[in-house]
């Protein structure tokens, strides 16, 4: 079915469609949604109930498996949001009210006053320094205080302060106080400010309004709200954050005294149904304790601060984590499988007392300075109110209602919902669901696209060639990331001096809005030709930075950054002299370099508007139809002659849905879809091009010419080799499964299952092994879903299921205990003590220890079902490799950043989704097949790419016409002019990488602003004071 | 703590069963092993046993070893295990369960006994006119060498009191003075109240002992007292 028919099903004339979405909430999952959106040709209403954007992720100090600073990686986002022409950002706004069908609703948000005019203020922070009303800061979880008058924090986006009315003692006794207004160097104290009623014509809806930490103070044994020293692991992040109350020194709260003994104790308000009322895992706080404890350590000043954490099951079940707690753990955090029942004051020190139980039952006291509550993720008492006011249905434990096949609708019809709202989940998850919900929203309004958008213009660009250079130097604190290690102000003294340079100064955070805005100013006004900043990563923060010289009116290649954090400050934190001495270094190289820099062309690609997506399984299912739905032509390709994949063996999804009826209606709709060519029995034999303009060769001689690839070729499932550790008699005893042969059965309605008196399941069969280190996410589910199944079919038989961590993730908890409450057992072994399995006369025995009575349990199971690992594919590496895509170790696919973009590839164009990425369950295979859509719809929505302007070019003089060249560039772009017999580059197709530049042998090739003069200029510069 | 090995060819889970049918809400299948019980029990390690060993021998059908554990003594059925238990399991409802199953003559002997005088009048054992004449004799020799207590009052059998007051029955037996403060306290209050003559004894040693009609013979015995006295309110001082 295309989407044209079922518009006009909805809505009537296409005309009335709307062109512009509204995305409820401004955390980390709101904002990827508004810029999916922005960026593909919507406009976009964003409304934040808060002074400013950022959400949770906003309050972290870093985040796991890749410990980065979380503002660092967020900040880029949020500014953009902020300063993108189609993102209308109401903060301090809540929605009121949602009529309306999809295409066409209206929506009434009211925006409460902030008593201080935007577009005045400039951030200077004169009104809250001299407020005289102190408030509890919130943004620090009530461990430090701010004013009456207040910025969020301090990379919030918009960088504006805002009144708190309930606290401000002009506003609840006007005349009173007024300080703010008096001390305002613009004028941009009002008092009077009222709150508006902004009405919204929009045609579809997306729900993000986040999560809320549990209040632990309802489990008074916690000690929580009683002794000071007990902490909130959000608490935690804030006492972590160079943001936070004690700027990062990690103090506790009871003495200011730096904590060396810290206990975790998991969870706090999850997989509790007594008086925590959550029976749901929360998802991500096995992995944020663990990221904690590696922190903690690293910002201990002795760096033997003793770090323990207090479990149930270990939940690492997402890329990479189970690495990051095996890292942990041979690092020296310590894990104690036991939950302690009260932490208890001890002696007069502040410290607290922990009795707990090892798994033997042998009591242990010891004795932290600080206790952390990993608390979980609970829906917001404004959340489930929002979620009234739009009309969407919420579940039992209170989360936005959702369908495993459309994982990011909700139960009214063009409202949509991505991130912990609908189930606690991380960021890589929640920002992959936001996209998900972009393409969802953005699907029933294509016909509308670009309808309500308005297009950038850049002021005119100043010729710079007749000047001499005027260099401006931007020196980052970055918070005290840099500036507690860099003595920044030395630095920027430093700069000043260096040759060209006219301006240098420093900044708390160059990447912030007043910064950025200000910066723009100065190039103005300084007449600056030159810009360097001397910050963090230009992976993350370059664009930005150059997007602010356009807009200054001078060519963003006249720009280059020092990264004086991750290259300086981050690894010479012990040496800040020398590290001092460095940056000064990196900028005079820096600066030399700056110096030849010239202004570029911005180049630009025709745009191929149509995909390939390869794979034909639910997640390139998934994808093909999303695109093709929009109207953009698709060639979706499948190895084998047959499409459906992995699903095909499915039986049900952990929510009961049958998979087989589902499988079904999308391959009709794959078969039968106008835009989507199917090409079964064929791969990939080769790729050229770049992003906007790919040609592909098919096995079957076919070229493909598309503007976008998505890579959805799935995986394998492990079945153990006879002479495999992992054997359990697989392949030699019939009675032996894995889980997909044992869902064969339940799909073909085998009815000698329910005379199955005994049931064994092995948990972690290949997985979580040393040589397949990671964790396969779905089994534990899988497997136990499996087990309720056979207890529906005969109540009776007695089911064990050997585990290692039970990892039934969110809401997926509900089976596990459902399983237990059919009286399901449960037995947990250990690499060290492997259950055996026997076969004597044909009867399969498996002896396990259980380790709470110590003792050996012989079972005699008719069946044996192995829960076994998911495996990537080995031909995988050669798509790698035709596309550029890196492979991780153990052998997935490698996105571009695992946090922020986790449906991209480095190389642009190109996506990826479902189990190549990691193993994971078909919802999230969904969501992510759409957020890899969204993605590769931003590309084929735009008529022009930018393409790479720093590219290679030929004289042709000293060109030999060797050919070299065309040998070693990887893009095919260059080749010999067969009139001139020279070398000839296509710009378009140029990546810069400068390959041709190293093997051309008679010197011929240069890189723009690359060439032997400037790398020269660096070299010599670097040998200064040496 | 299990000598041999645990063979399953049938699992069979009669006393968890039973359990089930006599306790509404039991829980025990769905216990997590997550130990919080164990940290927070005082008997933990006792008799090789703690709240959680005990849940896991009643999933695993092993009803001999929990019917034989003397563990049932040590664990005072406090419920500081179900207060923090994460799926509300009250371990000290089981051990209530096993000390009722267990043959009267396999009891702890003093518990029983206190059980079976209770039943007949008071858990010591003594006289209902002994605790009369010891209360009396008590008052006087206050009021005698306490001249500022000449007017206290410890009235037995006082119709249409406000308050009733119960007696640990261990002391008017063996340190009869103990009685006197709580005596000061209502008398400085200003309260309005009486002993009984006869069920004065507040403690309740056939709850410990686990038969459910020999409490209930003894609260009720204790109820229709008051009852019949006419009070309003009741302290149980136990």
């Amino acid at each position: 079915m295309s989407n044209k028919k079922n518009q006009q099903g909805n809505t009537g004339a296409l005309s009335e469609v709307s062109g512009s979405v509204l995305v409820v909430g401004g955390g980390i999952a709101g904002v990827q949604a508004a810029l999916d959106l922005a960026d593909s040709g919507f406009y976009v209403h964003l409304v934040e109930k808060s002074a400013a954007i950022g959400g949770g992720m906003s309050q972290l100090d870093k985040t796991f498996p890749t410990n980065d600073c979380s503002a660092c990686i967020l900040s880029p986002k949020l500014v953009e949001c902020g300063r993108h022409l189609n993102i209308n950002l109401l903060t301090l706004s809540e929605l009121v009210s949602l009529e309306g069908e999809p295409g066409s609703f209206k929506a009434v948000v009211k925006q409460n006053p902030r008593y201080v005019d935007p577009e005045k203020c400039i951030a200077c922070g004169t009104c809250a320094e001299k407020c005289p009303k102190k408030v509890v800061n919130e943004f620090d979880m009530g461990l430090g205080k701010r004013k009456a008058i207040y910025l969020k924090y301090p990379q919030a986006v918009p960088l504006k302060y805002a009144i708190d009315a309930q606290h401000c003692i002009w506003l609840n006794k006007p005349g009173r106080c007024g300080m703010c207004e008096k001390v305002c160097p613009s004028k941009a104290i009002n008092f009077d400010d009222k709150p508006t009623e902004h009405m919204l014509e929009i045609g579809s809806v997306i729900m993000a309004p986040g999560f809320k930490p549990f209040d632990p103070s309802r489990l008074d044994y916690t000690g929580y709200g009683r002794l000071p020293n007990v902490v909130t692991s959000m608490e935690f992040e804030r006492l972590l954050s160079p943001s936070g109350p004690c700027m990062g020194h990690m103090e506790r709260p009871s003495d200011g005294k730096e904590p060396k003994k810290i206990a975790w104790l998991q969870c706090v308000g999850s997989r509790d149904i007594n008086r925590a009322c959550h029976g749901y895992c929360s998802s991500v706080c096995c992995m944020y304790a663990i990221k904690q404890a590696v922190i903690a350590r690293e910002h201990s000043e002795s760096g033997d601060l003793d770090a323990s954490i207090f479990f149930m099951d270990m939940r690492t079940h997402g890329k990479e984590f189970e690495e990051y707690y095996n890292r942990a753990a041979s690092e020296g955090v310590k894990f104690h499988r036991a939950r302690i029942h009260s932490v208890l004051p001890s002696g007069e020190n502040d410290n607290l007392r922990v009795r707990y139980a090892g798994e033997d039952g042998e009591i242990r006291y010891e004795d932290f300075d600080l206790v952390v509550l990993s608390v979980g993720l609970e829906m917001p008492q404004q959340a489930i109110e929002l979620a009234a006011k739009a009309g969407v249905s919420l579940d039992a434990d209170k989360f936005i209602v959702t369908d495993p096949f459309k994982p990011v609708s909700t139960s009214r019809n063009g409202v949509f919902v991505c991130g912990a709202a609908a189930e606690p989940k991380d960021i890589p998850q929640s920002v992959m669901e936001a996209s998900a919900a972009a393409l969802e929203a953005g699907r029933i309004l294509a016909p509308a696209r670009w309808k309500d958008t308005k297009k950038k213009e850049y002021p005119p660009e100043k010729n710079v060639y007749s000047e001499p250079p005027r260099i401006g130097v931007f020196v980052c604190s970055c918070g005290i990331n840099i500036a507690s290690v860099v003595d920044v102000e030395a630095v920027t003294e430093y700069a000043k001096t260096l040759p060209g340079v006219v301006l240098a100064q420093n900044n708390l955070f160059t990447c912030s809005q007043d910064t950025i805005d200000q910066m723009e100013e100065t190039i103005r006004k300084e007449g600056l030709n030159r810009v360097v900043v001397a910050s963090c990563t230009p992976r993350t923060h370059e664009p930005l930075f150059q997007e602010t010289l356009r807009n200054a009116g001078i060519n963003k290649y006249l720009f280059e950054m020092a990264n004086i954090r991750d290259q300086d400050s981050w690894v010479h934190q012990n040496e800040p002299e020398a590290a001092t001495e460095k940056a000064k270094d990196l900028i005079r190289v820096a600066v030399a370099k700056v110096r030849g820099d010239a202004p570029l062309p911005y180049n630009s690609v025709k745009v191929t508007k149509s995909a390939l997506v390869i794979g034909a399984g639910v997640a390139g299912m998934t994808a093909a139809v999303s695109l093709a739905d929009q109207g953009f032509p698709v060639t979706l390709v499948e190895r084998k002659d047959d499409i459906g994949g992995h699903a095909r063996k499915f039986y049900r999804t952990w929510q009961g849905n049958p998979v087989q009826d589902y499988l079904a209606s999308l391959v009709d709709t794959v078969k039968s879809h106008e835009n989507i060519d199917l090409k079964c029995g064929v791969s990939v034999k080769g790729v050229s091009g770049s992003v906007g303009n790919f040609t592909t060769v098919l096995t079957d001689g076919t070229e493909l010419k598309h503007g976008v690839s998505i890579i959805a070729v799935g995986a394998g499932s492990f079945k153990p080799d006879s002479d495999s550790r992992w054997n359990y008699l697989y392949g030699k005893n019939p009675n032996v499964h894995t889980l997909l042969e044992l869902d064969q059965k339940f799909i073909a309605e085998d009815s000698s299952l329910s005379g199955i008196n005994q049931t064994v399941f092995i948990h972690c069969v290949g997985s979580r092994v040393p040589e397949r280190p990671y964790c396969s996410r779905v089994c534990c589910t899988h497997a136990i879903d499996q087990a309720l199944k056979l207890k529906e079919l005969n109540p009776d038989m007695d089911i064990f299921m050997l585990y290692r961590d039970i990892r039934t993730y969110g809401q997926r908890e509900r089976l596990y205990q459902e399983a237990r409450a059919k009286g399901i057992i449960f037995i947990r072994y250990d690499l060290e003590n492997l259950p055996a399995v026997t076969e004597e006369g044909g009867n399969i025995k498996v002896t396990v220890k259980d380790p709470i009575i110590d003792a050996e349990v012989e079972l005699n199971p008719d069946m044996l079902v192995l829960a076994t690992a998911v495996r990537p594919k080995v031909d995988v590496h050669d798509l790698a490799k035709f596309f550029k895509c890196s492979i991780r170790a153990d052998g997935f696919l490698m996105e571009a950043h695992m946090k922020l973009r986790p449906v991209d590839f480095a190389t642009d164009g190109i996506f990826l989704a479902g189990l190549c990425h990691y193993p994971k369950p078909m919802d999230e295979t969904i969501a992510q097949a759409q957020a890899a859509a969204s993605r590769a719809s931003i590309v084929l929505s735009q008529d022009e790419i930018p393409a790479e302007s720093i590219t290679a070019q030929v004289d042709p003089r000293k060109c030999t016409g060797c050919a070299v060249c065309t040998e070693v560039c990887a893009y095919n772009a260059v080749s010999i002019d067969e009139a001139t017999e020279k070398a000839v580059v296509n710009e378009a197709m140029c990546k810069g990488c400068g390959a041709c530049v190293a093997g051309c042998r008679s010197d011929a090739i240069t890189l723009k602003n690359m060439g032997n003069e400037q790398i020269m200029a660096e070299l010599e510069t670097i040998m200064d004071n040496w | 703590m299990l000598e041999q090995k645990l063979e399953i060819r049938k699992l069979r889970t009669k006393l968890k069963q039973h359990m089930q049918e006599a306790v509404p809400d039991a829980h025990i299948d769905y216990c997590l092993t997550c130990g919080m019980c164990v940290s927070g029990c005082p008997a933990s390690g006792i008799e090789d046993m703690d709240p959680r060993k005990f849940l896991r021998l009643l999933v695993l059908g092993q009803d001999e070893k929990l019917l034989e554990t003397d563990w049932i003594y040590s664990c005072t059925m406090c419920q500081r295990c179900e207060y923090a238990c994460p799926m509300k399991i009250n371990v000290g409802r089981f051990v209530y369960e096993l000390r009722g199953m267990r043959p009267k003559d396999k009891r702890p002997k003093n518990l029983q006994r206190s059980c079976d005088l209770q039943k007949e009048s008071n858990s010591t054992g003594i006289p209902n006119d002994d605790f009369v004449w010891v209360v009396g004799d008590v008052l006087e020799e206050v009021r005698e060498n306490e001249p500022e207590w000449a007017d206290l009052q410890a009235p037995i059998d006082k119709k249409g009191a406000e308050f009733y007051l119960n007696q640990n029955a261990k002391e008017p037996t063996v340190e009869p003075e103990e009685m006197v403060p709580l005596w000061k306290i209502l008398h400085v209050a200003g309260v309005d109240w009486t002993y009984s003559s006869k069920w004065w004894d507040g403690a309740n040693y056939c709850l410990f002992s686990g038969d459910p009609e020999d409490w209930e013979k003894t609260v009720r015995n204790q109820a229709e007292t008051v009852d019949a006295l006419g009070v309003r309110y009741y302290i149980n001082t136990e």
